[in-house]
């Protein structure tokens, strides 16, 4: 029997809240080896370990969303996560991440051994914390069934422009989400930006613990990190990897020492175009089905956004995806039990 | 549906880790490759042999309509990898690892699913939304060519020669200054004629040491569909031209290409010469899906090129260097395929084209900002009425003053002025780099206007004779006209082409300099074509024309009627009649906008041009007679409004069309058809189906006043 080709999209900051306390637990209990070198390296770095974090009562946002538990523990959920798909009946055909997620995408294909790539993740989420230069905004760009509203990105990218371009205010695209941007800024500027966005649902919503990721404010954490991880082992992917361009890693071409100056130099201070790298993943690859990673299912829509824009498994608007996964999904999140259950063996 | 042999022997050879072995000593390294970027190289050409072979598989569903491929050619990824993203790529048809190659070097690409859809005619295709099967990508710098013969060559060459003039005009062109051009083509199309001159141009401009970093890439794969090449003709016929640097590599083997390729770019790119880079190619799968390849060639033949798969000697650079093992080749191989097997069932399921507004969307590109400068202390006129040659002087004066990107080629048009002296003193006053004097051959001054038009540049380039257009038209039918077209306006090539001609030359004649054939430039979609009758209208034509392709990025043919160019009288010698003063940089005429003399009901004579000009001389005579005379000159000679014509014309008795070209294939036949269309009959006079003989007799075949008067005459006479 041919196996469903997937394209797996690992998760980024902001996957692990309180509805997700406790998943490692609930998950990946039968993975205490594993989960036993992560923690054998948190407390070598005088850090509570990840199951600790996981059981910690209560759940505390301070806590938990700190970037240096909170990107830890999201790698060690969405690792896990990605060893329960079921191989023998899922072939994956491309790996690729939003934000963070490009460190546990680096996981995930093999380019970095697991510890590896915690120590990777690690020392970032601990260099972004002792930082926290900056903040990010997000901001919705499409309507109530997802669909894209005309000008709108071009509208406020010009907003934010504008804004940045005032006395003391810095801000910057950050991530491209499908019907979603993330903005990179100072407070001056996130402020100004947020008062001038028109309230749309949810947003314009700041995201509470994040620092300007994937802007130029992070050029001292680039730094930084290139020193501290200059010995990073880096490998050949396994799998293909996609990354914040839309660039393609592939199992035989990869270069790792290239593989390790994207990493630690254009996607920290560049913005990550997520958005890019799912139609990449789409256009090449034409996956059955695009499976998120838990923890969380929040990247669940920008996924699906992305795919209604591209009018991908013919789908035109939100009710089009809502029919779609009731009947046969085509986005898989592992951080949904349902949904879960289909993907693992 | 059974794999070709070509995949059959590739994957025999893995299974037996039977590749052959390179044929030159060269390592990656002493080429200056790593052995990444030598298995990414073959990626890049594994996923054209894929694309290949899966565009067939879609043709045999109904699913892709052209299937000419790349396979056999795949080396040319090596010619990509030495150059830049930004290195404008004027590719043939059987580029596909090229284009591949080069979108690797540009995160985000997905050429994969872009020439996927470009085989299905999907209208999502990015490049050409459906119209054809085309390499071509505006992030890529690759713009879309359809030429199976080689005609995209002399606009290379303009490409080339218009990186060092943007420099000197001190624009910023579209392509960075130091970029190299590059054209491809077959050993084949080598030979043909628009091949040979822009091989010549590209000579000749580089043996007087004028900069032009191109590299004219023939891939020779021995035949032209069922034609031979003979052995060693590419080599011997181009290997010895002045001002053309000849290099050989062997397309089969990445590591020499890459070499070669290298160094014809370092010679591009630092000396400013052009490259002759001669890669040895073999076909594989036929010329095209449709090609009973069998029908020619022996099995034996077949046999021996499928041998030659350069598949086969990239895997065996890989094993022999010892950087992939066999059981990866195959994985990669059939990976590959899976993937574009993947995404071809959902490419071939994406819309297409289905009206005729859909695909006439893109005839004409889109505006742009480029606006004329006002800040320039134009010359004053002095006011006196001057003739059309003058006045068309005055006017380009301005325009190159005004628009710093513009300049002005053609046969004799610098040192000269023009044979008509229309372009005297523009040369010293602007530079010879702005005045150029080019070489005998229509279609390198066409394609030097079309090449750079692509840089930002604004053109005027000249054709001395109507006559010479007929030899280099395709340059603007098949070339300028359609780049729009096929790349949905995301290329443009706008510029103004300014051709001398029509008959009535005193005391000369003869066909050559006389010509009155403009049915080919009549019928190109897109095209504009403005003919002025004297020389304020000729100033406010031209003006307009530079506009159209300035803010509009239009082509626009200026038809100028040599006869006209110092024609003072009208009625008699010495009344000045003809002259006209200079209505000022402000004047232009509008696409479509005639004009109209008179507002008699008794007749309305339609003409342009000479026609034009001796209606006028026999305006009197009938005045005299008592008619009421309406006299109009089209003066756009292209998209006619033939609603407003017949609202002007409506209610006259009678119509009179004066064409001073043929019976056959004038614009007379379209003024007619539309005017019955519409409930109108019109009568008209025209030239004869001849060609224009010499002295006295130069007229004989063409509408004189007195068969204008005769004919008026006849048809008022008539009482119905």
């Amino acid at each position: 029997m041919s196996r469903d080709r997937i394209v797996v999209v690992c998760p980024g900051r902001g996957t692990y809240n309180q509805p997700e306390w406790g998943y490692l637990a609930r998950h990946h209990a039968n993975k205490s080896a594993l989960l036993q070198t992560f923690d054998d390296y948190r407390v070598a770095q005088r850090q509570p370990g990840l199951r600790e974090l996981d059981a910690q009562t209560p759940y505390a946002l301070k806590i938990h969303s700190r970037g240096d538990h909170a990107s830890a523990l999201i790698y060690a959920c969405a690792y896990a996560d990605f060893l329960d798909i079921d191989r023998e009946r899922f072939e994956v055909v491309a790996v690729t991440g939003k934000s963070m997620g490009w460190y546990i995408a680096l996981a995930a294909a093999g380019a970095l051994a697991p510890l590896e790539a915690l120590r990777l993740i690690n020392s970032m989420g601990r260099l972004m914390q002792e930082s926290l230069l900056g903040g990010q905004l997000l901001y919705s760009l499409v309507d109530a069934d997802w669909r894209a509203l005309p000008g709108e990105r071009e509208r406020v990218l010009e907003l934010a422009h504008a804004i940045d371009a005032t006395a003391d205010a810095a801000v910057f695209l950050s991530i491209e989400l499908g019907g979603m941007l993330v903005f990179g800024g100072n407070e001056h500027g996130l402020r100004q930006l947020s008062a001038a966005l028109p309230p749309r649902d949810r947003f314009p919503m700041r995201l509470f613990n994040h620092a300007a990721f994937h802007t130029p404010l992070q050029e001292p954490v680039r730094a930084q990190a290139r020193a501290v991880l200059a010995d990073l082992v880096m490998a050949r992917p396994d799998l293909p990897l996609i990354d914040g361009r839309g660039q393609l890693w592939s199992p035989y071409s990869t270069d790792p020492a290239e593989l390790w100056d994207y990493t630690l130099g254009h996607q920290l201070v560049e913005p990550y175009d997520f958005s890019q790298a799912l139609r990449v993943a789409l256009h090449e690859f034409a996956p059955d089905r695009i499976v998120v990673l838990g923890p969380g299912t929040t990247l669940g829509g920008a996924v699906a956004q992305l795919l209604i824009e591209q009018t991908w498994f013919d789908l035109a608007s939100k009710a089009d995806f809502v029919a779609r996964q009731a009947a046969d999904p085509v986005l898989l999140a592992m951080g949904m039990e349902a949904q879960r259950g289909l993907l693992q063996s | 549906m059974t794999s070709p042999a070509v995949e059959q022997n590739f994957l025999a050879a893995a299974q037996a880790d039977a590749f052959p072995g390179p044929s030159a000593s060269l390592s990656p390294a002493a080429v200056g490759l790593s052995p990444s970027q030598l298995v990414g190289l073959f990626e890049s050409q594994v996923l054209s042999r894929q694309l290949d072979l899966h565009s067939r598989r879609m043709q045999a569903r109904g699913e892709s309509f052209y299937t000419i491929g790349s396979a056999g050619h795949e080396g040319n990824a090596a010619v990509a990898a030495a150059l830049r993203v930004t290195d404008p790529a004027f590719l043939h048809y059987r580029s596909g690892a090229f284009f591949v190659q080069r979108a690797r070097q540009l995160a985000g690409s997905t050429p994969t699913w872009d020439l996927l859809l470009s085989f299905a005619a999907s209208s999502e295709d990015p490049i050409a939304g459906g119209r054809h099967k085309v390499f071509g990508s505006k992030a890529l710098t690759v713009p879309p060519q359809t030429s199976t013969i080689a005609s995209h060559l002399p606009k290379a060459v303009g490409a080339a020669f218009s990186l060092g003039l943007s420099k000197r005009l001190g624009t910023t062109g579209d392509w960075p200054g130091d970029s190299v051009v590059l054209c491809s083509f077959g050993d084949a199309s080598f030979n043909h004629s628009t091949a040979q001159g822009a091989l010549n141009t590209a000579a000749w401009t580089a043996y007087q040491g004028t900069p032009l970093p191109l590299i004219f890439v023939c891939e020779d794969n021995g035949i032209g569909i069922s034609v031979p090449t003979p052995a060693g003709w590419i080599a011997a016929a181009a290997s010895q031209r002045p001002g053309l640097h000849y290099l050989a590599a062997d397309g089969l083997d990445l590591l020499d290409c890459y070499r070669a390729a290298t160094a014809a770019v370092q010679i591009a790119r630092r000396q400013k010469q052009p490259v002759f880079l001669h890669l040895a190619c073999v076909r594989l799968l036929g010329h095209a899906g449709s090609d009973a390849q069998q029908s020619y060639l022996s099995p034996r033949q077949i046999a021996a090129d499928e041998a030659r798969d350069p598949l086969l000697y990239s895997a065996g650079l890989l094993r022999a260097h010892d950087i992939l093992s066999c059981m990866q080749i195959r994985d990669l191989y059939e990976s590959t395929g899976s993937r574009v097997a993947a995404a071809a069932a959902v490419a071939v399921r994406r819309p297409k084209l289905t009206t005729a507004a859909q695909i006439m969307r893109s005839i004409v590109p889109p505006p742009r900002t480029l606006a004329a400068r006002g800040d320039v202390d134009l010359p004053i006129d002095d006011g006196q009425p001057k003739t059309m040659a003058r006045l068309l002087n005055h006017a380009l004066d301005r325009i190159l003053m005004r628009y710093p990107q513009c300049f002005v080629a053609g046969e004799d048009v610098g040192r000269k002025g023009g044979v008509y002296g229309v372009t005297q003193r523009l040369q010293s006053k602007h530079g010879a780099h702005r005045v150029i004097d080019t070489l005998l051959d229509e279609q390198s001054i066409l394609g030097l206007g079309i090449g750079a038009a692509q840089n930002g540049l604004l053109p005027i380039v000249e054709i001395q004779f109507l006559a010479y257009l007929h030899n280099a038209e395709d340059q603007l039918r098949g070339e300028a006209a359609t780049l729009p077209f096929f790349s949905q306006g995301q290329f443009a090539n706008p510029l103004v082409v300014r051709i001398a001609g029509l008959g009535y030359q005193k005391g000369f004649g003869g066909h050559f300099h006389n010509d009155n054939a403009i049915a080919v430039l009549r019928d190109i979609p897109g095209l504009l074509v403005a003919c002025p009758a004297n020389g304020a209208d000729a100033v406010g034509l031209l003006q307009e024309s530079l506009r159209l392709a300035a803010e509009e990025q239009r082509v626009v043919v200026v038809l100028e009627p040599i006869a006209l160019y110092h024609q003072k009288d009208l009625r008699m010698a010495d009344d000045g009649g003809w002259l006209h003063a200079d209505p000022g940089p402000g004047a232009r005429i509008a696409v479509g906008d005639f004009a109209q003399q008179g507002e008699g009901q008794d007749l309305a004579i339609i003409s342009y041009a000479n026609g034009y000009y001796l209606s006028c001389q026999a305006a009197p005579q009938l005045a005299a007679d008592g008619v009421g005379l309406r006299l109009i000159d089209l003066r756009w000679l292209t998209a006619i409004d033939h609603d407003r014509l017949y609202e002007s014309v409506k209610d006259c008795r009678r119509v009179l069309i004066v064409d001073e070209c043929r019976r056959s294939g004038s614009l007379s036949e379209e003024l007619m058809a539309n005017l019955l269309e519409r409930g109108l009959p019109s009568a008209r006079l025209t030239a004869a189906d001849s060609f224009i003989p010499l002295g006295v007799a130069a007229t004989s075949t063409l509408p004189s006043v007195a068969q204008i008067l005769e004919r008026a005459r006849s048809l008022l006479a008539d009482g119905s």
